[in-house]
């Protein structure tokens, strides 16, 4: 039962990921963190980063999540339920390329659903940040990887990474 | 025609050795499949680019569905795509296993804690370039802000927010 609310959950987020594939995150924490209580703000937190630092798309992070509600089921059953929408609504748009792309509904629902997920983004940072940016040093982490990720090109594993060698060393 | 083996192989190179988001994995992919392999060619990489950013999913992972598909239909689509999660989910599922057994861990606690904020400010970064390329008017403005009510002070669900954000997209932006 909680693996058929997982799959249905993540099958539905997927296929509403518009924008970038950090839309999915204001959904999932509503839904994981939240309503069901699967995760921990700060464990919701940790897999956004497991999500970063490995390799492929962030999609991975739903594996992690997958296995703290399942085990290696849920895992499984995370990531097949995390692709399966995106397998079948792509395949249809490459057969129909030419129709959809003339399609104006699809162009004016992107448009009004994109700049909505940039104002829920912003209430599920301010969110998160209450509870892990709890000092001094915390914060300063946050504005430096802010800064450096903002205005410089270096790979966000490397902070992430950096970030961690930097708690061990000051907490 | 292409055996559905290599597709897997070279999605799961792509899957492996991009690091670091959204824009080095593009590179690599162009790199991997236009440049050395000669699979596709540029114009349907970017075709196929354009696919990935119009179509609903993380963009990146609907990118490399659509060029499986582009080289072997459905086949092609789901070996792209089990090549290009491999070796994350592997990696993610040993992390979770290592992190759930290690929970109790001092070390752990400190390293997590810097790397928490270290997302949060991955995040803020993230929305931040966000913000600065999708709200571009007052339409749009207004969207977000709505958004960021709905959520931040109504408790509204964020499924419902974005089905309605898109219902209001097709009478905001419906051409005359």
């Amino acid at each position: 039962m909680v693996l058929l609310k997982l799959a249905a959950l993540l099958f539905l987020a997927n296929a509403l990921t518009i924008g970038g594939g950090y839309a999915m995150i204001p959904m999932l924490q509503q839904e994981f963190v939240d309503h069901y209580h699967w995760l921990s703000n700060k464990e919701f937190l940790d897999a956004i980063a497991i999500g970063q630092v490995t390799p492929g798309p962030l999609t991975v992070m739903n594996a992690f999540m997958g296995f703290k509600v399942g085990g290696l089921v849920g895992a499984l059953v995370a990531m097949f339920a995390s692709y399966l929408p995106c397998v079948i609504i792509v395949t249809l748009v490459t057969k129909y390329y030419l129709r959809y792309k003339e399609l104006w509904a699809v162009r004016a629902g992107f448009a009004g659903i994109k700049p909505a997920v940039v104002g829920l983004l912003i209430a599920v940072l301010i969110f998160l940040s209450q509870g892990s940016l709890i000092n001094q040093t915390t914060k300063g982490i946050a504005v430096i990887s802010f800064a450096l990720l903002t205005f410089t090109k270096i790979d966000p594993s490397l902070i992430i990474i950096g970030s961690g060698i930097l708690g061990a060393l000051l907490f | 025609m292409l055996s559905l083996k290599k597709i897997f192989l070279v999605f799961l190179k792509i899957g492996s050795f991009s690091f670091g988001g959204v824009y080095s994995m593009v590179a690599f992919f162009e790199r991997e499949l236009v440049d050395k392999r000669k699979w596709i060619t540029q114009d349907e990489f970017v075709e196929s680019f354009a696919i990935g950013q119009m179509t609903p999913g993380p963009p990146i992972v609907n990118t490399g569905i659509c060029i499986g598909y582009k080289l072997r239909k459905l086949g092609g689509a789901l070996a792209a795509t089990v090549g290009q999660a491999f070796t994350g989910t592997v990696l993610a599922i040993l992390l979770a296993a290592f992190y759930l057994y290690m929970k109790d861990n001092l070390l752990l606690q400190a390293v997590m804690k810097g790397v928490a904020a270290a997302v949060v400010g991955l995040l803020a970064s993230i929305v931040y370039k966000m913000f600065v390329r999708l709200v571009t008017d007052y339409r749009s403005a207004a969207l977000a802000v709505a958004a960021f009510l709905a959520l931040d002070i109504f408790k509204l669900n964020p499924i419902g927010i974005l089905l309605a954000a898109g219902a209001l997209g097709l009478v905001l932006y419906r051409r005359a």
